[in-house]
């Protein structure tokens, strides 16, 4: 999968693309907003990566241009700006997500999948978080390999998690997209599937594991090894 | 002058004493100016009646005498009950020839009337005389004659538009002169209105609104010099920021590139035991650099007059946003209290980073199984509470100081967080404050202040 990667630091930019190289992305880089506009007409890529900082023009200048011309590929923002009033600046102009610098790569990588699962995007069909995944369109999951039943509120309820899978889901998004509008909501709807969800990961041998986050939602964490 | 401060009192006052001496200078000016009017005229009415008498003089036939000659119809004016005027015709040496008087007096007791051609008054029964000397030659002699007046006669009014003219013209010009204050007071107002304006928008100026200046338009010219000068201020303030905003700006990205590319290389490594020592230097040394980039900007952050924020979804992002590192680290985290916004006066995303390392604090010193609670409540407050050691009363101030920590040994402890709470605390008019957990632990608490939801 083809991502662009927009960071005029050449050191920076050469690591970027080994890393992502290492999980499977190839990466095109440049230095500049202009050069980029050059990759982008000449081909389309499954995302871009773009660093805010850039030699000729700003880098929300050159998003906002993309976005301008109906272009929604994915963009994750990357940036050594994280004052107190820059934080959402990013991504009112168009982006997609957005990582302060420094960042593990692992993050990197993690954040561009996500972007890509996205209904819609290239990666959308199947969800992966530690020995779980997802077929999102059979419907079918699977936990280290082997297939495993699950009911069609706990597969939704395991692919909102999965698709954030290390981040914390508010309860409200399972309430909403479970019950929609209807309302017609048990108060503890949401926990008892999720218990049962819990312990059907446990029963299964997966290594990722729900925790509850008392009065904000659920997070997907991947056990430590030692567990 | 020290006593009043407004200039509008000034004028006020200064203003009270000028009308008391005019109310008091005037009317005498104006009388005065008026009783010399009137006299001038009446005095001209005298001369007249005295030509009038000359004109019944007539030489004796034999010479070196006059006779005066009035006709009958002209009697009553001078003699009786209804006579007007007094006259007396004396010779060049001063002898009284004929007079109306009965005493033979001329009418001026001047002993020399050739030198005073309109003498003035005398006191003559109790009423004021004024008169006339009028030189007539008749024949190649000189004589003089003298007409009076009785002020107090009846039908002589002159005299007393003068003396009514005083208290009423006294009762006008007070009144007048009030009304000239009031109409001075309005328009000093309005003189100073743009100054009240200008004053207006100065006390709108912030760090968050430095590029605000004072109009120069329609200001008193007194006063251009004196806005231009604080507009200049203003300019150099608002340099002084810009530079504080660049500074932090570019230490944020000369700090964070060679720590990105030295991440960056880490992580692109080969799995070795050095890899994961050196990734955790890294994120410890970024979290520094993160919180001293927070403590520079923090120090220049004014929140801004209108602004607020729902601080339970605060906590709520805040303890989402923490939750992997609780969970990664074998603690649990809760948010309790109150579950519909509580809206405080101040910027979301100041206090999210408040939150967050009050949160980072607390979970720092909860042993592995212990629960990191975060507690909001209606009235603006949110309580962390953590299942540590809690902090000893001596150490309860010097806590939120910057770089303090309780234990130096103690790798990953830092003291910049708790500087960056203290600091967003007092950015919002707020406080910071820590006590002891009932049953072990520390209650670390927020104080916001409550305001409307927009």
């Amino acid at each position: 999968m083809r991502i662009l990667v927009v960071e005029d630091n050449a050191e920076l930019v050469a690591l970027l693309a080994k890393g992502l190289a290492r999980s499977g992305f190839s990466a095109d880089a440049v230095g500049n907003a202009g050069d980029a506009e050059h990759s982008l007409a000449a081909m389309r890529y499954a995302a871009i990566v773009l660093d805010l900082g850039l030699p000729d023009q700003d880098g929300l200048s050159l998003l906002r241009s993309i976005r301008g011309r109906g272009d929604s590929t994915p963009v994750l923002v990357l940036t050594a700006r994280d004052g107190v009033s820059d934080r959402v600046n990013g991504l009112r102009a168009g982006a997609d997500d957005y990582l302060v610098k420094p960042f593990a790569m692992e993050e990197l990588v993690a954040r561009l999948q996500a972007l890509l699962r996205r209904p819609g995007n290239l990666l959308g069909r199947q969800l992966t978080f530690g020995n779980v995944s997802l077929e999102t369109e059979g419907r079918q999951v699977f936990i280290d390999g082997t297939v495993r039943v699950f009911s069609a509120r706990e597969t939704a309820i395991l692919e909102i998690l999965l698709r954030r899978g290390g981040h914390v889901v508010p309860k409200r998004l399972f309430e909403d997209q479970l019950f929609g509008l209807s309302g017609d909501v048990g108060s503890n709807a949401v926990e008892v599937y999720v218990h049962r969800l819990r312990k059907m990961l446990a029963d299964g041998g997966a290594t990722v594991k729900i925790h509850t986050v008392r009065g904000v939602g659920y997070l997907l964490a991947e056990e430590k090894a030692a567990a | 002058m020290t006593r009043f401060r407004s200039i509008v009192s000034r004028v006020v006052a200064l203003h009270i004493v000028a009308i008391g001496v005019t109310s008091i200078l005037m009317p005498l000016a104006l009388y005065w100016l008026l009783y010399e009017a009137a006299n001038g005229l009446h005095r001209d009415a005298l001369r007249a009646q005295a030509l009038t008498i000359a004109s019944f003089l007539h030489p004796t036939a034999g010479g070196g005498g006059v006779t005066l000659d009035i006709p009958p119809e002209a009697q009553p004016i001078y003699s009786g009950d209804y006579a007007l005027y007094a006259y007396a015709i004396l010779d060049s040496e001063g002898n009284v020839l004929f007079t109306s008087r009965p005493d033979d007096a001329p009418l001026s007791a001047k002993k020399d009337p050739l030198t005073d051609d309109s003498f003035t008054r005398r006191r003559s029964k109790g009423a004021s005389l004024i008169g006339v000397n009028v030189p007539r030659a008749i024949g190649d002699r000189l004589y003089w004659i003298q007409v009076g007046q009785d002020l107090a006669h009846r039908d002589v009014i002159i005299d007393d538009i003068v003396a009514s003219f005083l208290p009423r013209v006294a009762w006008i010009t007070f009144p007048i002169l009030l009304l000239l204050l009031l109409i001075d007071i309005l328009i000093f107002r309005r003189a100073l209105d743009p100054v009240r304006a200008a004053s207006d928008t100065a006390a709108s100026i912030g760090p968050t609104s430095t590029y605000v200046r004072l109009s120069e338009q329609s200001m008193p010219t007194e006063v251009v010099p004196l806005v231009h000068a604080v507009n200049q201020a203003l300019d150099r303030l608002e340099a002084g920021f810009r530079a504080q905003r660049e500074f932090t700006a570019d230490m944020a990205h000369e700090l964070r590139t060679p720590l990105a590319i030295m991440r960056a290389r880490v992580d692109t490594m080969d799995d070795q035991p050095p890899r994961r020592s050196l990734e955790t230097d890294i994120v410890n040394m970024t979290r520094t650099v993160n919180q001293v980039l927070d403590i520079a900007e923090l120090e220049a952050f004014v929140v801004d007059g209108g602004s607020q924020a729902d601080l339970q979804a605060v906590c709520a992002d805040a303890v989402a946003f923490m939750a992997p590192l609780a969970v990664d680290s074998d603690k649990t985290i809760a948010l309790t209290g109150v579950e519909t916004p509580v809206w405080v006066h101040g910027h979301a995303e100041a206090l999210f980073r408040a939150v967050r390392n009050l949160v980072e604090n607390a979970i720092r010193h909860t042993p592995a199984g212990g629960t990191i609670e975060v507690d909001v409540a209606a009235d603006g407050t949110v309580r962390v509470l953590d299942e540590g050691p809690g902090v000893p009363a001596a150490d309860r101030e010097t806590i939120f100081q910057r770089f303090w920590r309780r234990d130096r040994a103690r790798p990953g402890s830092r003291g910049l967080g708790l500087a960056i709470v203290t600091r967003v605390a007092a950015a919002h008019g707020g406080a910071i404050s820590v006590e002891d957990r009932p049953g072990g632990g520390a209650v670390f608490t927020l104080r916001l202040q409550p305001s409307r939801p927009a």
